[in-house]
């Protein structure tokens, strides 16, 4: 944090409270310059993060965050917030435990309180197979230090009471995998947490700024774009903006954004749909996720139970949600809380997931020299968000693809080279 | 307590002749008959209903119905019940949620000595150190202070709910005036109707109105309850508009249900929820004794109870100067009207527990106990967000209305204008009979679009054009707020004071504001307080309302109970026709994804030796079996299948590999030709349905051209297997049309015939066990005589049934593999073995260009056989595979039993390449931490890798 800042802490929401004084702006509202150093399409946690570690770890702060909307709009503000890093490849654990610590120390890092709440993460097991992936996720897990392991029915009784453990139910519970350093983050903070401190460090935050094409010279496709090209700006809303360097963190949006560099990405985008209840006394104190039901459950700090389903089939842009899933959420969740009938939903609601045919996401350079990606995440961006913005910044700072996102480049489609972590990462939350 | 029950009034919907005893916060009380539960205790004197949410403020009766943010309780089991709306009934025991000790003497209160460093978000500014603070401590308090009530997860009403799904050719929505005259509008039509209301009458404002508006309201009852064609719940919701008017009901007026989720597919549906009244931000505005004319005049007119001794009224509008009157024939003192219209304003109340005092803006102070505000409409628009219509803002008067809704959308009623009593129903009548011909047409023209469909009756409507005289928008003074703070979310405890520091942090759209002050995000979500946090947000910004927007509504309209969406899940465990048999017979049933099966009938190892030895039968229906047809089945085949299939000959099986597009695994099985154009393949059990949907999807979307029909046949044939050397002798004593020899009848070949006596039988000659068998598919409504005659004419070969543990030590001993055990969501076909069936040179197959790739990869794992050099040492599945002492991982073993055959310890494992070479010795790590030695194997197969057995 520059000295110029204003810090939060708890002697200021004293002398606040006392003296009735406004709080400063959380970021400014930037003048719209037609240069910058990197423009980054998508003012979500990725673009976000990305900005803040090239400003903070790289010194690059002629930065510009675009979004056509505002802050944190997309999936950013609508997924469930759950973080975890028991992954079952020897890269996922890597790169999720990465970001688990860096969640960790985020309410410092950033000086904004993100409510990392460290309450452990249970994924249930309802068949032997299930169970014998868990053990193998635990032995996994367990040889690269990372905190997990199989616990059976009367264990897992001991840290969820609410959940009917007893043999006689449709979907008996036979174990679950214990991930305890696992949990939530009030997800929208960390939105503002990055936006504030990316802000303080000089990054240009310009909402309702929507980009209409990505310029480029040189490329094999009409106007310059495409492969052999490179990137000369953007074209947005607001005017044109010239920079070098345009990074698209766009998910749900991202590939009809690469199309306008002349660069199709092999992605579709889904709805994720989600709901929540009205609040109640808190009970529930784990996360809970049951993959072959497709549901995972945790209860909010205010006491609303938060889930989150599987993608849709179907590939859409709309948002608007459907009677169906409400209902077989419903019908799962009481199998596995049979006690819970009388809770109310509240809301539901969806986001975009742009899911890849590997269920990886694709990060890195493109054949557009100057235009990098940062997309593909599908239903688990909340949980890389950090990492990704740490590693995509090196990239960018170094001008070498950083070993951690190696795996995730483009043109591993186009090689056959696809990465695979389907068998951790589509098991959902 | 004293009574605040008033004389009888006209209106009154209690039965005075009915006692109600019931319990508040464990005292005794008594209600009447038709009382909700905030009337009776009203009626009782009670005040304080609730404390806050943030800083335990006393607050008492809002808004009296649904949406009140006071009014959520505790009523026996059921947490955050709405007192405003739910009847009383005998015995209840209701409760305050959000206070400690006692509703009187809460100690959350302390919070509001504190609550000027409690604004909005303080939470994000604070706590960040020590981070084992926040870990073990504040946010343990943070989540002490969650709102509502408590969930009593041990007792369940799970399943107790039900469901039914409704095709009306007109659904209205409110059954205010405008909607029961919508109703008999369409009706008279000759369309068939639901009208849901929200409340336990219809009749909406007519209700609590006066003598003329209750004459009209019986006028439309008796006409309604006439009406054949109508269908009326009450008590009921609509909680949401979906695509193509699929509409959810929560109906909550059925006899048995507790709730009933009622899905209606609807021709046109009338929105005709009336309009939700809106609180003035003021300071004091949360204060008990202060309440909105609605309020005040339902309590007068419904339940007879008298809101107040002195009463101060704050009127903008008819409701308000109707207030006046209503509190002035009950008997409530009226110490000031203050008419907006003339300029004048409220500054705030004063009082804790009960109002004590109001502050107007000309300086005086009133003493008052009662403050009665009528100050503007809220356009409750959600079901129509829905349909993905943004309302628009007229500032003339004062709210949202409705533009460019689709055909099959309707409004009428206070969403749509103001209008005499008369004026309501004329336009809810014509809106009906609009409704019912639109409604009415689409039927027509979908039954004439669907070949197979009744034909349609006659001529197709003519089509009515829109005729109805809009009804009016009167105009209405724009209250917002007055000089003063107040609340602009009750449940969430989030001023307008909150909002505009909210805003001046740059929490300046209304969507960042929500997320940032919580405003909004409580039970009524919005439908209180949406257009007053606009209205803030507007003000701090110095812009127009209309430029502001609102948040979106999404369903549901009001929250719906997770027991009565489940309803009773249609999710029904699987049973083969012989699973009775095995119960009948001791087996011990395992859960197998959708399927029940015989694990074992008690000794797994005794009954897999009998399959070595003699001959054993086995229940495999689960196998996923679909029935191909069609001249291009083999096309389809050489798409899904990584291996040849256009070459397969008539009477030939094969088995078949399938990986996905990332080149992984994805099912396998065998698939055998019938007849040329007739094919019936098999897939694992747990992928019978991914595969029939992945086929389904080539067929419909990626070969439209392609002719073949495909028919899921899993439950409608029962595989049974016959293993063991005397399998062929069993059979041929029971199949008569088939010859069953060696040379007839060769291995990996299909044949049809009778089996039992039962024709139509499906046999193949293949071999999961290692030993001679064939798979007979019998029609499942013979499985149990056919399997009941092989165990009968068997007896003198031994033959016994064995189940799935004994076939998993069978094929382990013969090196199969199972898809999603050996192989997982990583394993491409390389890793399985798949080598030679493979075949990369074919034109198109899913997953080709993966495959071609992964060939030429050396660092993909490889599936091999093991044996732990200690055959007494059995290996956990999931046992990793280390490097020596290292924690390096090389590998995994996938199964591991003990065979009976060999009389040791065998294992398939998953290893690093370089560990492939038979007879190289890996470490396996052991549960407990042992490090055990075990060597790699040439074959798969433990025991009979050439197949010698299989093929006699």
């Amino acid at each position: 944090m520059p000295q110029h800042a204003y810090k939060y802490s708890a002697a200021k929401l004293l002398r606040h409270g006392l003296t009735r004084g406004t709080w400063p702006r959380m970021w400014r509202q930037p003048e719209f310059k037609d240069t910058y150093d990197v423009v980054i399409i998508g003012g979500g946690l990725h673009g976000l993060a990305t900005a803040y570690y090239l400003a903070t770890e790289h010194g690059i702060t002629n930065v510009a965050v675009l979004d056509k909307g505002y802050l944190g709009g997309g999936g950013s503000g609508r997924n469930t917030a759950i973080v975890r890093s028991n992954y079952l490849t020897p890269e996922g654990v890597a790169f999720y435990d990465r970001s688990l610590h860096l969640y960790n120390t985020m309410a410092d890092d950033l000086n904004l309180n993100v409510m990392f709440s460290r309450r452990g993460h249970l994924t249930l097991a309802h068949t032997d197979s299930a169970l014998r992936t868990m053990h193998w996720r635990a032995e996994v897990n367990k040889l690269q230090g990372i905190d997990s392991s199989v616990i059976d029915p009367s264990d897992v009784k001991k840290e969820a009471p609410s959940l009917d453990v007893s043999p006689n139910t449709r979907y008996p519970i036979l174990g679950a995998l214990f991930h305890p350093p696992g949990g939530t983050v009030r997800h929208d903070a960390v939105v503002w947490g990055y936006a504030r401190a990316a802000d303080h460090h000089g990054v240009h935050l310009h909402q309702q700024t929507e980009v209409l094409d990505i310029l480029c010279e040189g490329g094999t496709g009409p106007e310059g774009k495409g492969p052999g090209g490179k990137v000369t700006g953007v074209r947005t809303s607001r005017g044109d903006i010239s920079a070098p360097i345009v990074v698209n963190c766009t998910a749900g949006w991202a590939s009809l954004i690469s199309n306008m560099a002349g660069v199709p990405l092999p992605i579709t985008t889904h709805p994720l749909q989600a709901a929540v209840t009205e609040p109640t006394k808190v009970f529930l104190p784990t996360v809970v996720v049951s993959g072959s039901l497709h549901v995972y459950v945790s209860q909010t700090d205010r006491g609303e139970l938060v889930f989150g389903a599987s993608v849709d089939p179907v590939g859409t842009y709309r948002v608007n949600g459907t009677l169906e899933f409400t209902e077989e959420l419903a019908g799962h969740v009481l199998e596995l809380m049979p006690g819970i009938s009388k809770m109310r939903l509240m809301r539901q609601w969806s986001g975009l997931c742009d899911m890849t045919p590997d269920y990886s996401p694709v990060m890195g350079f493109t054949p557009v020299e100057g235009y990098l990606v940062d997309v593909g995440w599908g239903t688990y961006g909340f949980k890389a968000g950090p990492v990704s913005g740490e590693t995509m910044a090196r990239t960018i700072a170094t001008g070498k693809t950083d070993e951690m996102i190696a795996p995730f480049n483009l043109s591993r489609f186009t090689e056959g080279d696809l990465v695979g972590e389907k068998g951790a990462a589509a098991v959902g939350h | 307590m004293s009574s605040h029950r008033l004389p009888p009034q006209p209106g009154e919907v209690i039965d005075r002749s009915t006692v109600i005893n019931f319990t508040w916060n464990g005292q005794p009380v008594i209600g009447l008959a038709g009382d909700t539960i905030a009337s009776a205790l009203a009626a009782q004197g009670v005040d304080v209903f609730s404390r806050s949410m943030k800083y335990h403020r006393h607050r008492g009766i809002m808004t009296a119905d649904h949406w009140d943010p006071n009014l959520s309780l505790q009523v026996d089991d059921e947490p955050n019940v709405r007192a405003g709306t739910r009847l009383l009934a005998e015995g209840m025991q209701v409760s305050t949620q959000n206070v400690w000790p006692s509703l009187q003497h809460d100690v959350g209160v302390l919070n509001k000595a504190v609550g000027r460093f409690l604004s909005a978000g303080f939470y994000y500014k604070t706590f960040m150190k020590p981070k084992f603070l926040w870990d073990n401590v504040y946010q343990s308090v943070l989540r002490k202070f969650a709102p509502g009530g408590r969930v009593h997860w041990k007792t369940s009403t799970h399943g107790a709910y039900d469901k039914r799904y409704a095709h009306p050719d007109v659904l209205v929505a409110g059954g205010g005036p405008a909607g029961m005259a919508a109703a008999l509008g369409a009706a008279q039509a000759g369309a068939s109707v639901l009208l849901v209301e929200m409340a336990p009458e219809l009749g909406g404002h007519l209700c609590w109105g006066n003598d003329a508006e209750r004459a009209a309201l019986d006028k439309l009852t008796t006409a309604v309850i006439a009406e054949a064609n109508i269908e009326v719940m009450t008590r009921s919701t609509v909680t949401g508009r979906y695509d193509h008017n699929w509409v959810a009901v929560m109906q909550g007026d059925h006899p048995l249900a507790p709730e009933r989720l009622v899905k209606a597919r609807v021709g046109s549906l009338v929105v005709a929820p009336g309009l939700i009244e809106r609180p003035l931000i003021f300071s004091g505005n949360d204060i008990p004794g202060v309440m909105l004319s609605g309020a005040a005049r339902r309590l007068i007119n419904l339940w007879a109870v008298k809101p107040g001794q002195r009463a101060v009224v704050l009127t903008a509008n008819a409701e308000g100067d109707a207030a006046v009157k209503d509190l002035q024939a009950a008997g409530v003192e009226v110490v000031e009207v203050v008419d907006v219209r003339t300029g004048a304003m409220v500054a705030s109340a004063v009082g804790k527990s009960r109002l004590q005092k109001v502050v107007l803006e000309d300086g005086r102070t009133i003493e008052a106990d009662l403050l009665v505000t009528a100050t503007g409409w809220t356009a409750p628009t959600s079901l129509l967000n829905m349909a993905g219509n943004r309302p628009v803002y007229d500032p003339q008067a004062a709210r949202y209305f409705p533009e460019n809704l689709p055909e099959e959308i309707l409004t009428s009623g206070g969403i749509a204008g103001n209008g005499s009593t008369d004026e309501l129903i004329a336009h809810g009548s014509a809106t009906g009979v609009l409704a019912a011909n639109r409604s009415l047409r689409l039927r027509h023209s979908r039954r004439a679009a669907t070949a197979r469909s009744r034909s349609p009756e006659g001529p197709a409507p003519e089509a009515l054009t829109d005729t109805r005289t809009p009804l009016r928008r009167e105009a209405h003074p724009e209250c917002y707020r007055a000089s003063t703070h107040g609340f602009v979310d009750y449940a969430e405890d989030v001023s307008s004071k909150d909002l505009i520091q909210a805003a001046g942090e740059g929490f300046d759209s209304i969507e960042l504001m929500k997320r940032y002050t919580t405003v909004t995000m409580g039970p009524a979500q919005g439908k209180l307080e949406t257009v007053n946090a606009a209205a803030v947000l507007a003000e701090s910004r110095g812009m127009d309302l209309a430029d502001i927007g609102t948040t979106v509504w999404r369903p549901p309209f009001a929250p719906i109970s997770l027991g009565a969406l489940a309803g009773r899940i249609f999710e029904p465990v699987r049973r083969s026709a012989l699973q009775d048999w095995h119960e009948a017979h001791g087996a011990t049933a395992l859960l197998a994804g959708q399927w029940v099966r015989p694990d074992h009938y008690g000794d797994a190892v005794a009954e897999a030796q009998n399959v070595r030895n003699g001959v054993g039968i086995i229940d495999v229906t689960p196998l996923g079996k679909i029935d191909l047809q069609g001249p291009d089945v083999a096309k389809l085949l050489e798409l899904v299948y990584v291996n040849r299939w256009e070459s397969l000959k008539v009477g030939r099986v094969r088995y078949g590999a399938m990986v996905a597009e990332d080149g992984v695994v994805s099912d396998d099985g065998v698939t055998g030709r019938l007849s040329e154009n007739h094919w019936l393949m098999t897939t694992t059990s747990s992928g019978a349905g991914a595969v029939w949907e992945m086929l389904e999807d080539w067929l419909q979307t990626g070969h439209p051209e392609w002719q073949v029909h495909v028919t899921p046949v899993t439950g409608g044939l029962t595989s049974i297997n016959v293993a063991g050397p005397h399998s062929r002798q069993l059979l041929e004593r029971l199949v008569s049309n088939v010859d069953l020899s060696s040379d007839a009848f060769p291995y990996f070949s299909v044949r049809q015939g009778t089996v039992a006596d039962v024709p139509d039988c499906v046999i193949w000659r293949i071999g999961f066990t290692g030993e001679l068998s064939f798979e007979v598919h019998v029609p499942s409504g013979h499985a149990l005589a056919v399997w009941e005659a092989l165990l009968a004419e068997g007896q003198d070969l031994g033959c016994a049934p064995f189940g799935v543990e004994a076939q998993r030590i069978l094929r382990l001993e013969k090196g199969h593999y199972i898809v999603g055990q050996d192989t997982d969501g990583l394993s491409k076909a390389p890793t399985a073995g798949l080598g030679g069936l493979v075949k990369l040179d074919k034109t198109d197959t899913i997953g080709l260009p993966e495959l071609r790739a992964a060939y030429q990869r050396e660092d993909l794992p490889i599936l091999v056989a093991v044996q732990p050099d200690d055959p007494t040492v059995l290996p956990e599945e999931a046992a990793q595979i280390v490097d020596g002492q290292t924690a390096t991982i090389l590998g995994r073993v996938t199964s591991s039993r003990h065979s009976p055959t060999l009389g040791r310890s065998i294992c398939l494992a998953q290893v690093a390449p370089q560990l492939a070479a038979p007879g190289t010795v890996i470490t396996v790590l052991m549960a407990d931490g042992r490090r055990i030695p075990a060597t790699v194997q040439e074959h798969h197969a433990h025991l009979d890798h050439q197949g010698a057995r299989q093929r006699v």
